[in-house]
């Protein structure tokens, strides 16, 4: 009996329709914005009024800060744009499957084109918001609040990295979501529970207890979401035991969200 | 064009898994961990939706696939459009395939007729210079012309479905799975259809199509399957198949009661049957006989195309369906040589002892693997009379002998 699709068979047909995946990336972009005033514009327009949401709470309401002297909106901004991504695309993994089983169910389609859309799409989303990030950052350094952190040049690495984390993880979510739907549900509680868990609104070395130190350090994104924020905003050039953790986390991820998708690919047409 | 048939199926079933949570919870452990998938898991459990199917389609032709709702045409047509995975038994498709399942399946709305053809001709596999290489063909074909750059969720139902159409022929299949799709569309779009598949068909494509319209089966297909329940009924020339699955919708919509004369037929007609009666000895037509007399049936055939392989056979039925009795020249040790021309057969019985009542003739002539040349159910009814009502349908000579009991003999 055969045992499905080969891990490498999932990988190496993402790469021959690479060509349906940039088409179905460029459609998904259009539909979004099609009908609205703005069009594009709120790619850029949605992240800015975030942060200057943020700016104001944690300026005013509740002044916050980060350890170094960085001002804690852009501090709390440049954790929440990959978070964003990263969770925005799995939790839309969950329901991409669903979504397109008419495509699955009368059209010979390959299913792991549409998690690989998904994250494509989001991560387009994630590099035009991106711009607002770096010019609050450049503004921050005009106004002499921080050095402009020119460690940015090594930010595609870090992306590289978080993105193969995603992608992995998306493609378990879409697999395991025809099966379960209760995942969606599930998903949404432990990104939850896994936004509070990375330091992303507060670093590592504020947490007062020890163990829970530790056990925050341990969660697979800390090291990913540490390195993309040293790069992009703090300046830091992360420690080669860093890249090599946040590296290693990000391939295995990658590796397992492939194998369980390869061994629920058969069932994927019929089930969903 | 290749040896090897378009489309190959070798004892082909699916089981659909029945769903239970736990059920689900356990066969994706096992998926996961065995990497042994639902097919494994489904001998034996689930819903058998098609069962030992062989099928051989070759370039060029074109097959139908014919039944009653449920029957697993639509099961089988995604089998060989490579959508499903048969639980046993292998599916082999020589070529690129193509499933004009849905039309239009997966246009986004929001976006614009040009942008889903593009998309959609990638998923059935072309390039994105193909599909824009063959881009004016398929504006040509569906029609939509001014509304090319428009959002698809602003096109009426038929310039979907036309466009979804248009797409997928202009991928130039070798092997086109067709379902039901010709019943959407208005009249002049169908002929356009119909046209555009006879030239798939010179271009040598082998189609394979479910309809429910039968008169465009025969119209259209070479041979057809003829399934109900997931099991195949008849597999022959598509005239044939679409008048047996007629003549037993038919035989379904009259119900038990129905009278003879209204006869249920099929068969391919290389041979017919001109005439079945029930004659006596001296060679009358007979509609009434009394219980115990001798009788035969006589069979007048015409043969349009000479057989070798032949076979002839009566079966007498009641009223409500039950069997009395049936038998043919096989079951009989005649071994069949040749038939030509326009003939006669009779089956005399010496006696035909029958019980009171009405009794219904079916009579056939068909090929020994029961290829049926003409099948004529009730092509003859006859009433048998007796001096007394027995109960049943067989009456053989009888007497009592009381040697023990006082009675008294009946009169006369």
């Amino acid at each position: 009996m055969s045992a499905g699709t080969p891990p490498a068979g999932v990988v190496a047909s993402l790469y021959r329709h690479r060509g349906l995946v940039g088409v179905l990336v460029a459609r998904d972009l259009k539909a979004r914005y099609r009908g609205t005033f703005l069009g594009y514009l709120w790619s850029l327009l949605n992240p800015l009024l975030l942060l200057a949401v943020y700016a104001a709470v944690f300026t005013w309401v509740i002044p916050a800060r980060a350890t170094s002297n960085v001002p804690y909106p852009i501090f709390l901004f440049a954790g929440l744009l990959p978070w964003l991504f990263g969770s925005g695309a799995l939790l839309d993994s969950a329901i991409v499957l669903a979504d397109n089983g008419p495509l699955l169910r009368k059209v010979v389609c390959p299913p792991e084109v549409f998690p690989a859309v998904t994250v494509l799409s989001h991560l387009v989303h994630h590099l035009l918001a991106l711009p607002v990030l770096l010019a609050a950052t450049a503004v921050a350094a005009g106004m002499g609040l921080l050095r402009f952190p020119w460690t940015v040049v090594l930010l595609p690495f870090a992306l590289l990295l978080w993105v193969l984390a995603v992608g992995g993880l998306a493609l378990a979510v879409a697999a395991l979501a025809v099966h379960f739907r209760d995942l969606k549900d599930l998903l949404h509680n432990v990104l939850n529970l896994a936004f509070f868990a990375t330091p992303i609104i507060y670093t590592l070395d504020r947490i007062p207890v020890r163990l829970l130190r530790r056990l925050i350090e341990a969660n697979p994104a800390t090291p990913l979401i540490e390195v993309y924020r040293d790069v992009v905003l703090l300046g830091v050039v992360p420690s080669l035991l860093m890249w090599a953790w946040a590296a290693a986390v990000a391939l295995v991820f990658w590796l397992v969200g492939v194998w369980v998708f390869s061994r629920l690919r058969e069932t994927i047409a019929e089930t969903v | 064009m290749s040896e090897r048939p378009a489309v190959r199926l070798a004892a082909v079933s699916k089981r659909y898994p029945m769903h239970t949570p736990r059920g689900r919870l356990h066969s994706l452990k096992g998926a996961l961990l065995h990497g042994e998938l639902w097919r494994a898991r489904q001998v034996g459990r689930g819903f058998l939706a098609l069962q030992g199917v062989d099928l051989e389609i070759g370039h060029g032709e074109t097959f139908a696939v014919i039944g009653p709702n449920g029957s697993g045409k639509s099961t089988l047509l995604k089998l060989v459009a490579g959508i499903l995975r048969p639980t046993t038994g292998a599916v082999e498709v020589d070529g690129r395939v193509t499933a004009l399942i849905e039309l239009g399946a997966g246009f986004h709305p929001e976006i614009s007729g040009r942008d889903n053809a593009v998309i959609n001709g990638m998923m059935l596999g072309l390039s994105r210079a193909d599909v824009l290489r063959r881009l004016p063909e398929i504006v040509e074909f569906s029609g939509i012309g001014p509304f090319l750059d428009q959002p698809v969720k602003t096109y009426s139902s038929g310039m979907y479905v036309r466009l979804g159409f248009a797409v997928a022929v202009a991928v130039e299949p070798d092997v086109l799975v067709v379902d039901e799709i010709l019943a959407v569309g208005d009249e002049a779009f169908a002929h356009r259809c119909l046209d555009r598949i006879a030239r798939l068909q010179r271009r040598g494509t082998a189609i394979l199509l479910v309809s429910h319209d039968l008169g465009l089966v025969e119209q259209l297909a070479q041979r057809a399957l003829y399934l109900r329940g997931g099991a195949p009924v008849m597999t022959a020339p598509a005239g044939v198949a679409v008048a047996r699955y007629r003549s037993d919708v038919a035989g379904e919509e009259a119900g038990a009661g129905e009278p003879a004369g209204s006869a249920r037929r099929w068969g391919n007609g290389a041979v017919s049957l001109d005439a079945v009666e029930l004659v006596d000895a001296a060679g009358r037509p007979l509609r009434l006989l009394a219980s115990g007399e001798s009788a035969a049936v006589r069979i007048a055939y015409t043969v349009r195309v000479p057989q070798e392989d032949f076979v002839f056979g009566v079966a007498i039925n009641r009223e409500d369906g039950s069997h009395v009795f049936g038998t043919n020249t096989e079951l009989d040790g005649w071994h069949p040589e040749r038939l030509a021309g326009s003939g006669e057969i009779t089956l005399e019985f010496p006696r035909l002892e029958l019980a009171p009542g009405r009794y219904l003739v079916d009579a056939a002539v068909h090929a020994q693997g029961g290829l049926a040349y003409d099948y004529a159910c009730e092509a003859l009814a006859f009433t048998v009379t007796a001096p007394v009502g027995w109960p049943g349908s067989y009456a053989p000579r009888h007497r009592w002998t009381p040697h023990g009991p006082a009675m008294s003999p009946p009169p006369g």
